[in-house]
């Protein structure tokens, strides 16, 4: 760590812990999100969502919602305006038109000047359905003789994944007989059969992770308003404005140059945040010809907006007494809903991605139900296959006797090592992240965790220690900023991509960084589409890696500039100058000084002698800086009751450079702490209709802050050869350990294997076989 | 949320009036942690009131108050904050105390009351089975005049209480505690805080005097009250496993027999929440955990 601790000194920003300049605005109550926003003659929309997973609309009858004084239209897919529509695009099917396809997919709009009139008039839109036979469990549903829970896909969408992992490599779209199979893919290395006869220890098991939520604070939000001269104007909460802008054009047929899509400040995004309805509110404003807006209730969000999906997980992996990985054979099965997009193909890279092993072959399926369609989740598709695959390390290492961080450190991938897909890894830190895991108490302390006394009131739990390993690859996109200086001498940094996880502080830091001022002097702004210069959507945890990059850029054109203005005046080679706290002055001069402020007027003010100081970064970035992480836990289980609680966690991570540490820790921890919301309590249910039984915050749960402990962070850097400073992704990696985490502890505690995540008390319990019915 | 008239009386009389005035499809409001939630998410199970009465401003329903020979006075509109925090409460009804403060979160127990809870009438409402176990009175006021039911007779279904239209819960009536009393309440729910009982047990036991033969932990069963939450339509007391305990010695051997007898006892089902054999598993066990640990209690 000693080579770190050297770089950081020669920083004066970057890397230094600071208050996010959002901060105040959130805490404070200021800030401004979509549903704050009111528009002359808005009008607000609900939809009128499908009762049933699978079905055929009969008819609509609106009649009696439009005689409620208040309301001005109820749309369905006939009233829309002509569109493109994929069928197997969910975005451009804005209302179910013949077909419903999962429980809650919207089928009329309703519009009303007030919003609690259109709710009424919701419900007074009488839809006949003819009830289809539903297709909900995806095993099933692969079977030949399976009923199609849709119409066969073509031209799938993948863009979202796109946004959130670059892999190198196509899945192929299932093509020939009609099948609820909507797309398949495998990766094969060496011989299995070999590496299998290899092993001294095999382990098979078929894991199951249930379907989850990103459970933003804020539900979806969309206002669209379309006016005379065929502008198009939309403000959603958003992380991907211009993606928004590309979409909603094709769709709507629009020139990209008449959309103007303002990201507003997004109350939480997860990757849930990419697109929704933003073209049916456009589309619905286009009706209408005024603007409206679109908020969804927390049930109709959890209902209808993208969660992650649930899969299943088959996994036989080999392993040699001296704890060497020989072979890996997997086989995934991501349930996609009604419409495809599963991060099937990430999760197939991840399953293989962790360790060398020279025996390979992974087969993975994206399959079709009856359900909403998911999106991305936080390196979307990674949780599910790391639960199998680090559940399984860990039976082996048991096995086998041994330690199950050794076995780690021993197979884990470095530079060089091959994904699945072959593409090779740049310079990545799990192995740091592992040695900084074996530092922590919970691991040192684990043999005395076992041996603790019983609690007060005498009932006997057990204790246990169980780790894991996480990773994400991360997403590219190119990018753009600009920095420019003001007359005053303050700067302005202008950026395109929505800020979801203090990107625009770290910003700030780069801008003032390259610049030798304090924080203080720069300001930074996320534009809207027309005014803002180019970013790819932020998901893939890629905003800094890449957006950073050129702000850097650009904060140093901006320096250049500054340095040639001052060097003409000051009659001097700009080389010659040093710049600090906005002055700039020859080198070991006092006297011979220009402030910013001074060059801001010299370059904006009336008849001013020279050009405005304004320096464009663009770059393009065509390689991945992966994330590791590595989490540790300590739980007590009852094994009377099957309850589990978390006693102690830490988590590394290997961050690259954290040009601002305190951020860098809030996503580790907020990362886990969802990952260990997937771990122990959440799951949306859906029963055998195809029909969500919990849409709302009581029985889909989320960790509460007394359900977990405080969360250990570890920041490791090893830094990444393109980031700024060596940056490298981080926003993703931290959500993907969790359940085996738990798993393993579990195990740990109680000898116990659980298979099924979340890991409930119920399932604790018919682990252990106390409950059998 | 629809419109609806809202009405804000002063005292007992003015609302029952209220009520009777203004006849069907009106809706008394106390803290409005079911109703209010029950009515945004369209998931009533009765039709949408056309009306609502807030009760927070009638006197007759405020706070508690205790005397020896009496026993506790709970208002209806008590909030679960002030009775949680009673110190009355927390040294005589430690039971009553448990099941009040964890009742959602700190912002939940500020505006939910005992009479919003018993009178939602979910078979997991957590002030229930405490209350059974206390043997507890209902004290109702209506238009034909005031009742008194015993709070057993109260619930008939979820969501369904003895109240007919027009009628409103006034207080709670529970007898002084017997020396040599002690009870608990726990729950099992998935998560710490805010969160809705899979399963809540109560257990209220009153020993006998100490045998003479030398038994340390001496003492029988002489009164033993069992009810349980959210396994079966309504709370319920477990009165198999009450009876089985009752004049027995207090051991353990007597109290893993009842908590065998409660499991079957249960007719949990199975939902979203916990299947039944999930929620019958912990019958067992958790009525095994209070009884210990009002045991415990009466002996202090
Ligand atoms: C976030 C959250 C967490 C929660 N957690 C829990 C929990 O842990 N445990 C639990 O048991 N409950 C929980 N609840 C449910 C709810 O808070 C309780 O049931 C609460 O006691 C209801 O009381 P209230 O005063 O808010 O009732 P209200 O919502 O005002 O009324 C509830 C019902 O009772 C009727 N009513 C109220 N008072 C009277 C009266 N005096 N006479 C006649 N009818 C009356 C109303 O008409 C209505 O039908 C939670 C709710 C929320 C929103």
């Amino acid at each position: 760590m000693a080579k770190e601790t050297i770089t950081r000194q020669e920083y004066r920003v970057v890397g230094k812990a600071v208050t996010r300049i959002d901060a105040a605005g959130k805490v404070t109550g200021k800030t401004v999100y979509a549903d704050d926003m009111h528009l002359p003659r808005l009008l607000h929309a609900k939809l009128v969502m499908a009762p049933y997973a699978h079905a055929r609309i009969k008819s609509i009858d609106s009649a009696k919602a439009r005689r409620l004084p208040g309301v001005e239209a109820v749309v369905t897919a006939a009233d829309l305006p002509p569109h493109r529509k994929n069928p197997s695009n969910r975005r451009e099917v804005l209302l179910a038109e013949d077909e419903v396809l999962f429980y809650g997919q919207p089928v009329a709009a309703v519009l009303a000047s007030d919003p609690h009139v259109a709710e009424e008039a919701r419900d007074l839109v009488r839809v006949e359905y003819e009830e289809l036979p539903p297709v909900v469990d995806p095993v099933a549903a692969m079977a030949e003789d399976s009923p199609l829970a849709r119409s066969p896909v073509s031209e799938v969408d993948r863009t979202e994944e796109k946004g959130h992992i670059a892999t190198g490599v196509e899945q192929r779209e299932e093509q020939g007989k009609p099948s609820n199979i909507a797309s398949e893919m495998s990766f094969k290395r060496g011989d299995l059969e070999e590496g299998f006869a290899g092993a001294d220890a095999v382990v098979e098991g078929t894991w199951w992770s249930g379907m989850v939520h990103q459970s933003y604070i804020e539900p979806h939000v969309t206002i669209a308003d379309y006016d005379a001269t065929g502008e198009l104007s939309i403000w959603t909460s958003t992380q991907a404005p211009f993606y928004i802008r590309d979409e909603v054009s094709e769709i709507l047929e629009i020139p990209e140059t008449k959309v103007r899509v303002t990201a507003t400040e997004v109350g939480g995004g997860f990757g849930g945040k990419i697109f929704l309805y933003e073209t049916l509110v456009a589309a619905l404003a286009m009706v209408v010809r005024r603007p409206v807006k679109l908020t969804m209730s927390r049930k109709e969000d959890i209902l209808a907006a993208t969660p992650a999906p649930q899969a299943v997980v088959e996994l036989k992996t080999g392993m040699k007494a001296d704890g060497t990985l020989t072979a890996l054979q997997a086989r995934l099965i991501y349930d996609s809903g009604a419409f495809p997009g599963a991060p099937m193909l990430p999760g197939c890279l991840i399953i293989g991605g962790y360790y060398k092993c020279a025996n390979l072959g992974i087969q993975g399926y994206e399959v079709l139900t009856n359900k909403v369609s998911v999106g991305a989740l936080r390196a979307p598709g990674a949780h599910n296959a790391t639960f199998a695959i680090e559940s399984a390390v860990d039976m082996m290492a048991r096995k086998l006797g041994l330690d199950p961080l050794e076995v780690r450190l021993k197979n884990a991938v470095e530079k060089g090592d091959p994904l699945p897909s072959g593409q090779p890894y740049p310079a990545i830190g799990l192995k740091e992240c592992l040695q900084a895991i074996s530092e922590t108490a919970v691991w040192n302390e684990r043999r005395d965790s076992r041996k603790h006394p019983n609690r007060p009131d005498g009932h006997p739990p057990a204790r246990g220690v169980g780790l894991a390993v996480g990773g994400w690859l991360g997403g590219l996109q190119p990018a753009s900023a600009t920095v420019g200086l003001n007359g005053d001498g303050t700067i302005n940094v202008i950026v395109g991509a929505a800020d979801i996880t203090g990107t625009n502080t770290s910003f700030a830091q780069i801008a003032a960084e390259e610049l030798n001022v304090p924080m203080s002097m720069v300001n930074v702004t996320t534009g809207d589409t027309k005014t803002a210069p180019y970013a790819g959507m932020s998901a893939g945890s890629k905003t800094t890696f890449t957006v950073g990059r050129a702000v850097k850029l650009a904060a140093d054109e901006a320096r250049r500039q500054i340095l040639e203005i001052a060097g003409h005046r000051l009659e001097t080679a700009p080389d010659d100058l040093e710049m600090k706290d906005g002055v700039v002055r020859i080198k070991g001069s006092t006297d011979k000084t220009l402030t910013f402020g001074r060059i801001g007027h010299m370059s904006t003010g009336f008849a001013a002698r020279y050009a405005p100081v304004v320096g464009t970064g663009t770059i393009t970035a065509r390689r991945q800086a992966p994330g590791f992480t590595v989490q540790i836990a300590e739980v007590e289980v009852d094994p009377d009751t099957g309850e589990v609680t978390l006693l102690r966690y830490a988590i590394a991570q290997d961050a690259g450079f954290a040009i601002n540490p305190l951020s860098v820790e809030g996503q580790m921890q907020g990362g886990a702490s969802q990952g260990l919301g997937i771990a122990l309590s959440e799951e949306m249910v859906y029963d055998d209709k195809g029909r969500l039984l919990n849409p709302n915050f009581l029985d889909y749960r989320l960790p509460t802050t007394r359900d977990l402990p405080p969360i250990e962070a570890i920041i490791v850097e090893v830094p990444s050869e393109d980031g700024p400073y060596g940056a490298r992704i981080v926003g993703e990696p931290s959500i993907v350990a969790g359940a085996a985490v738990i798993a393993n502890a579990v195990a740990d505690a109680a000898g116990v294997r659980v298979y099924d995540a979340p890991i409930t008390p119920e399932r604790v319990l018919r682990a252990m076989g106390k409950i059998k019915e | 949320m629809r419109p609806f008239e809202y009405f804000a009386p002063t005292s007992l009389q003015e609302a029952i009036d209220v009520l009777r005035q203004r006849g069907d499809g009106g809706r008394p409001l106390a803290g409005g942690t079911d109703l209010v939630v029950q009515m945004k998410e369209g998931v009533l199970r009765f039709p949408y009131p056309e009306y609502v009465v807030s009760l927070r401003r009638l006197p007759e329903l405020k706070g508690m108050d205790f005397s020896e020979a009496t026993g506790l006075r709970l208002g209806a509109g008590a909030t679960f904050a002030e009775v949680a925090e009673s110190p009355v409460v927390r040294e005589r009804y430690p039971i009553i105390a448990e099941g009040a403060s964890i009742v959602g979160s700190v912002q939940t127990m500020n505006m939910a009351t005992v009479g919003g809870n018993l009178c939602n009438a979910a078979p997991s409402a957590d002030i229930a089975p405490p209350l059974l176990a206390c043997e507890a009175t209902a004290r109702i006021a209506g238009p034909s005049g005031q009742r008194t039911v015993p709070l057993d007779e109260f619930f008939v279904g979820p969501g369904e209480t003895v109240l007919r239209p027009g009628e409103l819960l006034v207080e709670v009536l529970v007898p002084p505690p017997p020396p040599r009393t002690g009870g608990a309440y726990r729950r099992h729910t998935p998560r710490k805080q805010m969160d809705i009982a899979v399963v809540g047990v109560a257990a209220l036991v009153t020993l006998g005097p100490s045998t003479s033969s030398g038994q340390a932990d001496g003492g029988a069963f002489q009164r033993v009250r069992l009810a349980l939450g959210a396994v079966a339509p309504t709370p319920v007391r477990a009165r198999n496993a009450e009876a089985r305990l009752e004049g027995r010695p207090a051991s353990d051997e007597a109290i893993a027999g009842a908590a065998a007898i409660a499991h079957d006892e249960a007719k949990p089902i199975s939902d979203v929440r916990g299947s039944a054999a999930f929620r019958r598993h912990l019958v067992g066990v958790m009525t095994e955990r209070l009884l210990k640990e009002a045991v415990a209690r009466a002996r202090r």
